[in-house]
């Protein structure tokens, strides 16, 4: 830290100052406990799916299928479900009873925490809408599917999809808890960015409807596929986020470190706002 | 620890950023959105993509002149449009094309090589995806030189569209050789999909072309690039304004804030969320 000094004009009531540490320390623990946890799950579900995919998923109707696939099934079911409740029942219940009165160093590392959970959202996003997406491409390829819970579809419908909903909407209940801004109005953009993935859950249900009873075959950009894109479009209010995480964070730095001559930054632009001002 | 990343620079200056705690915790929050943004679109992208155009990119005997060649760029052009609108018009970031596309590409590959060769066993050759990597290039530079988005929706979008098969054709022009299989001709790239046996894919299900009484047929390439370029341009502007709305800065009022212990915040700040209307106007200046 010290090491800066020569480089940026500061007053040395402002070297002792830790904020900057704990804002890397409040997104970086989230983000890397989060992501190596979630990294270590879903490489212990590929290994899982590598090995007993081949040897008892081929044939849902025999009993090792149920055995092996179908106990897995329904434990995400009943597991995930109360790992949702639990967490966000936590944040909920631990929520800051006086906003009003935030120091605002504090409301920067908030900020920086929230970007953390933020990045396990989208981490785990990733895995949900890109891999175990694609890799059921690939599951289809393999088998003629004999039923709906198929090794790939236990994997992306009913343990990637739930994991995000829950790590989405516990980024959107810490910043509704723990933010003034956030608390203060409902931001549309993050409703958008945690609600339009969640709908791709339900989604499913028409989709496996119109497999079962329309179309067997595979041809992945099926018309029946189309309100998952539409669903997923929605990641993309998550500009909208950024720019308020952004222009919240240059407020709260503001008021950390003193008076606007400091702080040249201009306020939101009136194309940023303009929509709001109608509303 | 941070010593390199907080060295002052003219961005930092102009913005007033001064102490090292706050030039720390501007610089914490770059690191987190980029790379936050790397996850996000590659699962966003990836999935929007997969599933209006995923069949022509996982196999090479879909990859065909006509069907191919046209819904590719005209269903990818819809991130990069939308990616531009937010990183050029609030940040002047001008690589926004290039690297919602780069996600996509690398979240295509890590399924590629761990789902469909390392799991279920497919060559390479038979599923390596497509790029999009030139034209989204293009793309980025005619806005960053136009500075310009109805321009760029013009040429950029039309770079993005015709570039696409020949750029792709260095890795394409390998499965188009002509081969003699049980007295048929067959494209090498027809004989990779006969030979690695995909479950849920027949033959008639290939969307492919296969010529009509209308075609002249040296041309279906060049024809279905000019009509992918010209719908890309469509998509561009419809995308870039879905872009633009995305970025919007909304907030509703919360009905819980008396329930949740905040009975006494202001009011005032509910629908910009920013500042009290006094501040703002004393930040503008």
């Amino acid at each position: 830290m010290t090491t800066s000094s020569n480089d940026v004009r500061a007053p040395a009531s402002d070297l002792s100052d830790d904020t900057g540490d704990r804002a890397w320390k409040a997104w970086l623990k989230p983000s890397i406990i989060g992501v190596a946890l979630i990294s270590v799950m879903y490489i212990a579900v590929l290994q899982y799916q590598d090995i007993m995919g081949w040897k008892y998923g081929l044939d849902s109707t025999s009993a090792e299928f149920d055995k092996y696939w179908m106990t897995l099934f329904w434990s995400q079911i009943i597991i995930l479900p109360v790992a949702a409740v639990a967490i966000w029942a936590f944040l909920w219940f631990t929520r800051d009873r006086d906003l009003s009165n935030l120091d605002p160093k504090e409301e920067v590392v908030r900020y920086l925490r929230l970007l953390g959970l933020i990045l396990l959202y989208t981490f785990c996003i990733y895995w949900a809408a890109s891999y175990f997406a694609e890799q059921d491409g690939s599951w289809h390829q393999t088998v003629v599917r004999d039923t709906s819970i198929t090794p790939s579809h236990i994997a992306i419908f009913y343990l990637s999809f739930p994991v995000y909903i829950i790590a989405g909407v516990s980024a959107f209940l810490y910043a509704m808890t723990r933010l003034p801004k956030f608390a203060n109005g409902i931001s549309i953009p993050f409703a958008l960015a945690v609600t339009g993935p969640f709908m791709i859950l339900p989604n499913v249900g028409l989709n496996e409807w119109g497999h079962a009873f329309w179309i067997m075959e595979e041809w992945f950009t099926a018309p029946l596929h189309w309100g998952f894109v539409v669903f997923g479009w929605s990641a993309l209010a998550l500009f909208g986020l950024a720019s308020q995480i952004g222009l919240g964070i240059i407020d709260a730095l503001k008021r950390a470190y003193g008076d606007a001559e400091d702080f040249r930054i201009p306020g939101p632009t009136d194309d940023m706002l303009e929509y709001s001002h109608e509303m | 620890m941070f010593s390199l990343i907080n060295r002052s620079d003219p961005v930092l200056e102009a913005a007033g950023l001064r102490t090292p705690a706050a030039i720390s915790s501007s610089r914490a929050f770059d690191i987190v959105i980029a790379t936050l943004a790397i996850f996000l679109m590659a699962g966003s992208f990836h999935i929007h993509f997969m599933l209006l155009a995923g069949d022509w990119d996982f196999w090479v005997d879909w990859k065909d002149r006509q069907f191919w060649v046209s819904i590719t760029p005209i269903v990818a052009i819809v991130f990069p449009a939308a990616a531009q609108a937010w990183l050029w018009r609030m940040f002047r970031v001008p690589f926004g094309a290039t690297f919602v596309v780069l996600c996509l590409i690398l979240a295509e590959w890590v399924s590629r090589i761990f789902a469909f060769h390392g799991w279920v066993y497919f060559p390479y050759s038979l599923v390596w995806p497509a790029t999009l990597l030139p034209g989204a290039i293009v793309l980025d530079m005619v806005l960053l030189l136009t500075r310009s988005w109805l321009f760029t929706g013009i040429f950029g979008a039309w770079a993005f569209g015709l570039m696409f098969y020949p750029s792709n054709w260095p890795m394409l022009a390998a499965y188009r050789v002509p081969a003699e299989h049980m007295g048929q001709m067959a494209t090498v790239g027809d004989l990779i999909g006969y030979h690695f046996i995909r479950s849920a894919t027949p033959e008639y299900l290939r969307y492919i072309e296969r010529g009509t009484l209308r075609t002249f047929g040296g041309e279906s390439a060049l024809i279905a690039s000019f009509f992918a370029a010209f719908m890309c341009s469509m998509v561009y502007f419809l995308f870039w304004h879905v872009g633009v709305l995305a970025s919007k800065i909304h907030y509703l009022p919360n009905q819980m804030k008396k329930f949740m212990g905040m009975g006494g915040m202001k009011e005032t700040d509910t629908f910009t969320g920013h500042q009290v209307p006094s501040e703002l106007e004393g930040a503008r200046s």
